[in-house]
């Protein structure tokens, strides 16, 4: 077992290093810089561009070296702690995404918490009463969440928000809380305005939940093992939890790897379209506008956390399910 | 002019100087000033303060919200703001502002004054040290400058000559006439030739000491000195809440953040004729948006003045909300040429294009061939103004038939100049032939920014489909699209019309002549211009080569006449050659303004340069008029916010 741990952790470099590789390929592969696309940018709208600065940033950075040397650079500076420099914000990456992180965390947690508490007693009851009207019904419920547009759904609702309710629209809280110290009425502005993302971002995930449980646990539940503890009496209830609904959980727990990245970057779309303080609408323009640093560091913050997630994922999958451990030792 | 001008200035002073109200404490201030923190008001504004009129006198105090769509959105407060060195006046004229007066001889020598006891936010005195601390230890050090002085004080490349006269006088001269410096320096994103040098001499090599200047370096993240005194010098961008500043209101929120906090500067330089000090509003209050989400924030009350992220076709909704959230929409006209034109490329690689792009008959048709009323009346509502790209009607330079030359919609004749060209039609669908017998298919390139374009492309379509020429609209991304123009590899491309429609003589003609790459009807000529000759073309168009030496003339024009004539010589020019192919222009531009929110105009041009926005009808003099709401307002203590 400690040799396989060792095994996981080292493995981990050459997949870092590689990633990082694509992604920095990958954000200098369109055609210019973020300076060139800043002074189009300004152009568009009517502005000159203060070229003396451009000038000079450019040179600091070192736009006009090799690709290779910048990508060194840039790396180096991961190693230190250093995650490079903003330029459409003018601050190092670290200031702009920790300002960010907290805001994502508590949005995504909530909306993981929500898909879960709708999804699992869905799930769970339309398997043990398969093809029942209520089956279909909440799977019909399950199916629309998950082909409606959610950026319609959330402009609906922000609408609605505001003319019933008088909730401003987008953001997480109403603007003067912004930037003050947490207080009772701040926290109650948070929750007035977080549940549409949460309902929105949520509705999208419980239909393949739902699916997922339930098609896992059908297959479970007509395991031998099932029929014997039903004929020999045992409550319903434990029988269903102790043993089927546990084994039915697998893919769950696997799927973690995939879910610390996502509590992290959030959902894009619907967050640029809520307008949320999040992460995902600063990755999105940092992409957009070629501000390198900044989109280049945070994609390799969430490689990171991928990384790590599947390899706590695969050990939790270990510690829960005897069958995994058994077959890990045995090839090793 | 400029003598005229500060003769004006002399005479308003005579007028208004001497026997003005008694200063009047501000409510906000005068805690601070009985407790000492806080000069009297007496010693906070200058000596000689600049006296504004304005519509109404108003009440200082409330706050105003606005919506933006970034963080580097904070420079649009110095927009608005608008304290410059000389600014334009509604009716475009230059008039100092920040500056007492500015006596210019023969256009080469500018003499500036200051007023006395005029001081940064921070108290320290505003003096030509500041001017000498730009010009020598700033634009002149090649690692803070590496380009050296801007464009705009080099005439021919002539470096001024830099005069300390006293504490508040200093002199630029030059031995030809720089027409460049005070548009410059008017500009909404202004040459700035003077900096708070008390703030930036810590950052400065040649002041700070250097185990000091290690440390502040280390601890900001930056690479060297130079990086730090540029990140600190933000004048423009305006992201450092730090940075003494001569501005009405002034940041005091760190970035980064989705709210920016600008409070009333204490040592502001202009008062009402009551004697209260301006700005009258203590507050300024940016919330940061996606600006697609903006129209609808601004529907639902939540910003006092919005004009940023708003298009012509949020208009209905904004007007449906008006009664629900007390506010009212205005439309105003915007300053561009025309709302989008479209630009034959003249740099085109296709050697059969090459040649067609340049004969005068084939622009000439193209334009002719676009039905600007029905642009005009089916994306519009028939409200904005029809006709080719170039001046507005509010510029003193306006010709009407600038605006209609070759604007009318006329199949018959454009089909007349394209037969004469050579181009037969051919096949079921009658599409004309090139030389090389290719079809005559042009693909019209932008910038994928907005349906407004697509739409626009979706009409000239249709009438261009009844002269033989077949259009194809491709929308790409924005770097892509003036790269692609740039190398020559797009035919044509449909963008705005040219910045500058409320033009006067004394503004630079620069955009009607190839004189930058970022122009896409001759992006290699300009670019030949830009680089003095090292990369691009010249320009091999007689007309082009002429608009070039008339710019040239114009840069050396001593007189207004002869500016007056430069610039009707190169209108006419335009009008004639159809460099670019106009659609409508004056589109209007809805203006969300609070209900309570007094002196901003009903009519006004919301323009980027002459205008800076809302710059030239100086926000400061914006006020809030809570006489009717008083009584209410008091019980809603807790709401920071105007009630509305």
């Amino acid at each position: 077992m400690l040799g396989y741990l060792v095994h996981r952790i080292l493995i981990m470099i050459p997949t870092l290093i590689a990633i990082s590789i694509v992604i920095f390929t990958i954000i200098n592969l369109p055609p210019g810089d973020y300076f060139s696309t800043y002074i189009a940018e300004l152009r568009s709208s009517g502005e000159a561009a203060d070229l003396a600065k451009i000038h000079f940033l450019q040179a600091q950075y070192g736009f006009d070296r090799p690709l290779w040397e910048q990508y060194l650079y840039w790396v180096a500076g991961f190693l230190r702690g250093d995650m490079g420099y903003s330029f459409a914000y003018n601050l190092p990456v670290n200031q702009v995404v920790g300002d960010r992180l907290f805001m994502t965390f508590l949005v995504s947690f909530t909306t993981i918490l929500f898909t879960y508490l709708v999804a699992f007693p869905i799930g769970v009851y339309s398997a043990t009463h398969q093809y029942s009207w209520t089956d279909h019904a909440l799977t019909l419920l399950g199916f629309l969440g998950l082909a409606t547009p959610s950026f319609l759904l959330a402009l609906v609702l922000l609408y609605l928000a505001n003319v019933y309710f008088g909730i401003s629209i987008g953001g997480l809280m109403d603007p003067q809380y912004i930037n003050q110290p947490w207080t009772l009425a701040k926290a109650f502005s948070v929750a007035a305005h977080l549940w549409i993302p949460v309902v929105v971002i949520g509705t999208a995930g419980t239909a393949s939940m739902i699916r997922r449980l339930r098609a896992n646990l059908l297959d479970e539940l007509q395991k031998q093992y099932v029929v014997t503890a039903r004929a020999k009496g045992l409550h319903p209830f434990k029988l269903l939890f102790k043993y089927p609904l546990r084994m039915a959980l697998n893919p769950f727990i696997s799927d973690i790897g995939s879910l610390l990245p996502h509590v992290i970057s959030g959902a894009a779309i619907v967050s640029v379209v809520m307008s949320l303080p999040t992460t995902g609408p600063m990755l999105l323009d940092a992409l957009r506008s070629q501000d390198m640093y900044l989109a280049g560091s945070f994609l390799m913050f969430m490689a990171f956390l991928t990384v790590i997630g599947v390899f706590v994922s695969d050990l939790a999958l270990a510690a829960l399910d005897p069958r995994i451990r058994l077959q890990a030792g045995r090839r090793r | 002019m400029l003598k005229r001008v500060g003769l004006a200035v002399a005479l308003l002073l005579a007028l208004f100087g001497v026997p003005r109200a008694e200063l009047q404490e501000t409510l906000v201030f005068q805690e601070d000033v009985a407790s000492g923190r806080l000069p009297k008001i007496e010693d906070r504004v200058p000596n000689d303060p600049e006296v504004a009129e304005f519509e109404t006198t108003g009440m200082p105090g409330g706050e105003l919200r606005m919506l933006m769509g970034g963080p580097k959105d904070t420079r649009m407060m110095v927009v608005y703001s608008y304290a410059r060195l000389v600014g334009y006046t509604p009716s475009l004229n230059l008039a100092p502002d920040i500056l007492k007066s500015i006596d210019v001889e023969d256009g080469r020598i500018f003499i500036l004054r200051l007023r006395r006891g005029h001081k940064w936010s921070d108290g320290h005195p505003f003096t030509s040290e500041d001017f000498r601390y730009w010009f020598e230890d700033v634009a002149q050090n090649n690692q803070l400058s590496p380009l050296g002085l801007p464009i705009s004080m080099l005439p021919q490349g002539e470096v001024p000559r830099f005069e300390v006269l006293d504490e508040t006088t200093v002199r630029y001269s030059w031995t030809r006439p720089n027409p460049l410096f005070l548009p410059d320096l008017a500009g909404p994103s202004p040459l700035y030739i003077y900096r708070p040098s008390h703030y930036l001499k810590q950052f400065h090599q040649k002041y700070a000491e250097k185990a000091t200047l290690d440390v502040l370096v280390k601890q900001a993240n930056q690479r060297n000195w130079a990086a730090l005194h540029n990140r600190m010098d933000t004048m423009y961008r305006n992201d450092n809440p730090n940075l003494p500043s001569l501005e009405p209101w002034i940041l005091k929120t760190k970035p980064p953040s989705d709210r920016f906090v600008f409070e009333r500067n204490p040592y502001y330089y202009r008062i009402d004729e009551a004697g209260h000090q301006l700005p009258y509003i203590d507050r300024v209050i940016f919330s940061v948006a996606d600006s697609k989400i903006i129209p609808a924030k601004t529907g639902a009350g939540e910003s006092d003045l919005q004009a940023r992220y708003l298009r012509f076709d949020n208009y209905t909704f904004l007007k449906a909300s008006e009664q629900r959230n007390d506010f009212k929409v205005r439309l105003w006209r915007s300053g561009p040429g025309s709302q989008l034109a479209l630009y034959p490329n003249l740099n085109v690689n296709d050697e059969i294009w090459h040649g067609l792009v340049r004969d005068l008959r084939f622009r000439r048709a193209l334009s002719l061939a676009v039905d600007r009323h029905e642009v005009n009346q089916v994306i519009y509502f028939g409200l904005a103004i029809e006709g080719q790209n170039t001046v507005l009607p509010q510029s003193p330079l306006h010709d009407p038939e600038y605006r209609s030359a070759w604007a009318r919609f006329d199949v018959h004749e454009a089909n007349r100049l394209l037969d004469l060209i050579g181009l037969p039609r051919r096949g079921a669908d009658s599409i004309r032939q090139l030389p090389d017998g290719r079809p005559m298919e042009i693909i019209v390139e932008n910038s994928g920014e907005s349906t407004e374009q697509s739409d626009v492309l979706e009409l000239i379509r249709d009438s261009w489909r009844r002269v033989g020429v077949r259009l194809f609209a491709k929308p790409s991304q924005l770097t892509l699209f003036r790269r692609r123009v740039f190398s020559g590899e797009t035919l044509m491309s449909i963008d705005k019309g040219i910045e500058n429609g409320l033009a006067t003589a004394a503004m630079s003609p620069w955009e009607f002549a190839p004189t930058s790459q970022q122009q896409l009807e001759w992006p290699k000529w300009g670019q030949f211009y830009e680089t003095k000759g090292t990369a691009g073309e010249p320009p091999d168009l007689p007309s082009a080569i002429r608009l070039k030496e008339l710019y040239e003339e114009w840069l050396a024009a001593a007189s207004q006449q002869e500016q007056t004539r430069i610039w009707h010589d190169m209108l006419q020019i335009w009008a004639d050659e159809v460099f670019s192919i106009g659609t409508v222009a004056g589109v209007l531009q809805p203006i969300v303004v609070n209900a309570k929110l007094r002196n901003v105009p009903e009519q006004g041009i919301y323009n980027w340069d002459p205008g800076a926005y809302f710059g030239i009808y100086k926000p400061d003099g914006f006020w809030f008029d809570l006489s009717e709401t008083r009584a209410k307002s008091a019980s809603v203590d807790a709401s920071p916010s105007v009630p509305r």
